[in-house]
């Protein structure tokens, strides 16, 4: 951090013979910024580096006494952090991936096409702006209103349940469940998709009448002006959307508290290991749970940071 | 200058009605719908999409308000039911219970300190860093971040690990507004960074310390004034995270306001839907109100608009 200072610093010197003025700039310009990185190190940095230092730990034996919590035995090592990726922790991450993909494709599907249709419509002028200003506030929703406003609606006693069941058709029927795959993608949806729309706005914004008369005009169909313009430039977009998505749903814990109880879904799990429900004496498994969630959750948002920067080349 | 928003040219003004696209190319005398497919197709499959999409999002808060306004067990919703039993009484019957208060004093308590938590920690480093490190602002802005990186539930498995250490403060329900502070990092600096690119902040400086202003004065009296905007903005951002923050607050066993909610629930549906319900409300009003006081505002076509608009909606996109 300090290099990156002196560097800029360094930089508007450039061999002035009245070198010492600077210099005294220089010196203390970094010191603004201390607070910050001390505050954000001290309740962000350091709890998060703690988790990896428990959990790059061999097999431990945890013991409590009275106050103190003492931790003996397993040194420096990965065996934690391999079994978390075993066995029941292993079908819980399957399970976690796979229905946070399954509502970030259609939060990525669904959204885009609702964005498109928004920028589209001529006639409602009101029309977009209400998509933008509803999205901008239905991707903050969730979180245990958004939880139990779905069990009202779609659970056992839910009222669209009933309404299903006086038409003849039992949601329970299949294997339908607020707790799995079906239902948390339904119910994530109502975050996912508003996020998608204020991602991919800018992008279909971007798309200019123009490239689409230069396509007709050198003999492009809409379909080839799609495989070959639209799609491209959306891309980045798209998939920078699919992995901001995917972090978003497999991250959230509040809502998927509200819904079920199931220990498949990683966030629940490692709420189960803090909450001490499961397996005492095995800490580091737990944490180890959690260091993985932050090295997926890394991989997801820095994918998207780069995707994000690429996307915007053609919004100016 | 309405067509472009100069924070970040290219994006749209996303709250502001009057703009739609840029024209791109002159039209002139050509009838603007020759060169437009979507004119040949219809507008039934967006329509369409519209439309299912306004049911999809309506239809929980619809089946949320039926079970916290009517009294009646699904079981019994028939047509005979159906008109019977509604009141206002299922919003208001939590009120009553001995736990609210407690905990709806604390999060509001909570949330206040947040608030002021971080303008004092933002404010001055987003000043500072706009003024003499500009290239220190993409490492901040990178750092905002982070608390995606580290969810609150990986965040709460951390502070589990220091709580032995730390037993004296992290025992106290006020230790949650530090962590509350980084939840809302992403939305609160985009605010501030974004209010703070549509002012001329040397200039502004200059003008006041040149006027003899010290530091403080010039921070009163000459920039709050014009990030009023996008300080009310961080303010309720703040405010509706705390206010709906589970995760770390459950895991710590803090009464916090949501924490009731969820308990509520289970002792008695329909005040716990009434609470839920109204939970949505105050922050979906929370947001309507920050877009509407900064509307207002707008009409003077003040440049705060775009600095809310860019946050308010796009903050979770980690947009700049």
């Amino acid at each position: 951090m300090t290099n990156t200072i002196a560097a800029v610093g360094g930089r508007t010197i450039s061999a002035a013979p009245a070198a010492a003025a600077p210099r005294v700039r220089r010196s203390w310009a970094w010191i603004g910024v201390v607070p910050f990185f001390a505050f954000l190190s001290l309740f962000l940095i350091v709890p998060a580096l703690s988790v990896f230092e428990q959990a790059l730990h061999n097999n431990t034996f945890t013991a409590t006494l009275g106050e103190h919590t003492v931790t003996s035995g397993g040194g420096f090592g990965f065996d934690a952090m391999k079994e978390a990726f075993q066995g029941q922790n292993l079908d819980a991450f399957w399970f976690s991936i796979r229905f946070s993909a399954g509502a970030s494709l259609a939060g990525v599907l669904i959204g885009t096409l609702l964005a498109y249709a928004a920028v589209t419509a001529k006639r409602p002028k009101w029309l977009r702006s209400l998509v933008t200003s509803f999205s901008g506030v239905a991707a903050n929703l969730g979180g245990l209103p958004l939880a139990f406003a779905f069990i009202t609606l779609m659970g056992r006693q839910g009222l669209l349940t009933k309404i299903l069941t006086y038409f003849g058709f039992n949601l329970y029927g299949g294997d339908f469940n607020l707790g799995q795959v079906s239902g948390l993608i339904t119910v994530y949806s109502y975050f996912n998709i508003p996020l998608m729309v204020l991602i991919t706005l800018p992008a279909i914004d971007g798309l200019k009448a123009s490239w689409r008369e230069a396509s007709a005009n050198l003999g492009g169909s809409s379909f080839t002006y799609w495989r070959r313009v639209g799609i491209p430039v959306l891309t980045p977009s798209l998939l920078g959307g699919f992995l901001l998505l995917f972090a978003n749903s497999f991250s959230a814990f509040a809502t998927a508290k509200v819904l079920t109880d199931n220990s498949k879904i990683v966030s629940l799990r490692l709420g189960f290991f803090l909450g001490g429900d499961i397996n005492v004496g095995q800490d580091a498994i737990g944490y180890a749970l959690a260091a993985w969630m932050i090295i997926i959750m890394a991989f997801c948002m820095g994918f998207y940071w780069v995707l994000r920067k690429r996307a915007e080349r053609w919004q100016t | 200058m309405a067509d472009i928003n100069p924070l970040a040219p290219g994006l749209p003004l996303a709250i502001d009605p009057e703009v739609g696209g840029p024209p791109t190319a002159p039209i002139g005398g050509i009838p603007p719908r020759a060169g437009r497919p979507i004119a040949r197709f219809g507008r039934l499959g967006p329509n369409l999409v519209l439309i299912l999409c306004a049911v999809f999002f309506l239809a929980p808060l619809l089946a949320l308000a039926r079970y916290a306004l009517q009294n009646v067990p699904t079981i019994l919703l028939g047509r005979s039911t159906l008109f019977k039993k509604w009141s206002l009484g299922g919003l208001t019957k939590a009120f009553s219970d001995k736990q609210f208060g407690p905990t709806l004093t604390l999060s509001l308590k909570l949330a206040v300190g947040t608030v002021f938590l971080t303008l004092a920690l933002l404010l001055p480093t987003a000043i500072w860093v706009h003024m003499r490190l500009p290239k220190m602002r993409a490492v901040i802005e990178f750092v905002t971040v982070l608390p995606y990186v580290i969810p609150a539930i990986a965040l709460v498995a951390g502070i589990v690990v220091v709580k032995p250490h730390a037993r004296w403060f992290l025992d106290s329900n006020y230790s949650l507004v530090p962590f509350y502070v980084i939840l809302a990092l992403p939305f609160t600096y985009r605010s501030i960074d974004a209010g703070l690119r549509a002012i001329d902040l040397k200039t502004l400086v200059d003008a006041s310390r040149s006027l003899g202003a010290g530091w403080g004065t010039t921070l009163r009296r000459a920039l709050v004034p014009n990030l009023r905007t996008a300080i009310i903005s961080s303010a309720f951002l703040t405010t509706a995270v705390v206010l709906g923050e589970f995760t770390i607050a459950s895991t710590l066993l803090k009464n916090t306001l949501p924490t009731f909610q969820a308990i509520y629930v289970k002792r008695e549906p329909q005040g716990g839907y009434g609470l839920n319900l109204l939970a949505l409300v105050v922050t979906t009003g929370l947001f309507a109100l920050l877009t509407l006081l900064t509307r207002k505002r707008g009409s003077r076509k003040s440049t705060a608009v775009v600095a809310v608009a860019a946050t308010a909606g796009q903050a979770r996109t980690l947009a700049p």
